[in-house]
């Protein structure tokens, strides 16, 4: 086609796009497929029959302030690494915050808790599926974030797959509080991260074929 | 005319804001721009180039939602033109032949290296006729102190001398010239 052509085709779909398109786009792809999960969740696990009581302890809200911090840390990451001149990548030393100060409250679970315990509390009820469960939910996150980027410009796509993977990884730990009962930190830190480092890795695996524009 | 950074990026917001003419005029200016951008980096010919240049309007079009208004207009486009004719590249290298490529880096590396031997020849020219002579045998030409020492017919310790001192000159003028 003549080049000439082409710019009157292109010219011809103008739609306006908005300040922070980028923060947009990635937002709503992350909330369409963490739908997906929490409708997963809802109708698969249940929802825990506590959750009102829960709500109201400290270990439910630790767990959650662990896992939103982190995605709204990825998710910043992975706006980032959504345009072409992203540069250096900022932020990503913060991820080491909430995993340190939830590092620290396992330290002190652990100093109150008698040894004896110690390894029914590292390892709950239910280690064995968390990880594979929390991955499970990521990809519907996942598959959200990458109709996000579908308009958008990633060049360093292992990098951004990385971060949408962490993003979805992160957010989907955050949906699957609902259901999980466990409250001990030092499960949350080593399971839960776990199954968002499998969603992280998952996305660095596949960024470099899936985010090719 | 050439457009620049500032008309560029004025065409760029209003065009996200939906003018349609001013998108238009927008891609129009990139044209003569992306073309010399290709023109330089890639050896193709002038079809691969048209491509190129054609890719690349169609992603500033479709991924233009990825342009943050408050920044550097230019430094999106051309990160966008590199990484198409990054991917272009390796898109095609799976059909051409692997020599191809060889001979490429080959010719280019003896460029560099020659290049390099100009600038050692240029540099050692300012030295005193001894010093130049036993840094060239010492330090490019791999022969051992002794051996240079031999070779000159002169003590060892004169060889070491020399370079020394060469070097120590160069250093000198290296570290003036970088300033």
């Amino acid at each position: 086609m003549n080049t000439e052509d082409l710019i009157t085709k292109l010219s011809a779909d103008v739609p306006k796009v908005r300040r922070h398109a980028v923060g947009w786009r990635l937002a709503i792809g992350l909330l369409l497929g963490a739908l997906v999960a929490s409708a997963a969740v809802v109708s698969m696990l249940g929802i825990r029959p506590d959750l009102h009581v829960a709500m109201r302890g400290f270990a439910f809200w630790i767990k959650w302030t662990y896992t939103i911090s982190l995605s709204a840390v990825a998710l910043a990451v992975t706006a980032q690494l959504a345009r072409p001149d992203s540069g250096s990548v900022r932020w990503v030393w913060l991820l080491a915050v909430p995993v340190t100060l939830l590092a620290g409250a396992g330290v002190i679970e652990l100093v109150r808790t008698p040894p004896a315990k110690w390894l029914a509390m590292w390892l709950g009820h239910s280690w064995m599926v968390c990880p594979w469960i929390v991955l499970g939910l990521a990809m519907p996150i996942f598959i959200g974030l990458l109709w996000s980027f579908r308009r958008l410009a990633p060049t360093r796509l292992r990098a951004a797959g990385a971060a949408a993977g962490l993003s979805a990884g992160a957010f989907a730990a955050t949906v699957y509080c609902v259901h999980c009962p466990e409250v001990s930190a030092i499960f949350v830190l080593t399971w839960y991260s776990l199954g968002i480092l499998l969603a992280a890795s998952l996305g660095a695996l596949l960024g470099p074929r899936l985010l090719r524009w | 005319m050439k457009a620049n950074e500032d008309e560029l990026r004025q065409l760029m917001i209003s065009g996200l804001d939906g003018n349609a003419a001013d998108h238009a005029a927008l891609l129009r200016h990139l044209v003569p721009l992306l073309r010399g951008f290709y023109r330089r980096r890639a050896n193709g010919s002038e079809d691969d180039i048209e491509d190129l240049v054609q890719e690349t309007l169609i992603a500033v079009h479709t991924r233009r939602a990825s342009y943050d208004r408050d920044r550097l207009f230019t430094a999106w486009l051309f990160a966008v033109a590199r990484y198409k004719m990054i991917d272009h590249l390796r898109r095609n290298r799976r059909l051409q032949p692997i020599e191809g490529l060889e001979e490429i880096l080959i010719v280019e590396g003896f460029e560099d290296a020659s290049g390099a031997r100009l600038d050692v020849d240029d540099l050692l020219e300012t030295l005193p006729v001894k010093q130049a002579r036993m840094i060239r045998a010492t330090r490019i030409e791999g022969m051992s102190v002794a051996e240079a020492a031999t070779a000159d017919g002169i003590g060892e310790s004169d060889v070491k001398i020399s370079v020394h001192r060469g070097l120590k000159t160069l250093m000198a003028r290296f570290q003036g010239g970088g300033r």
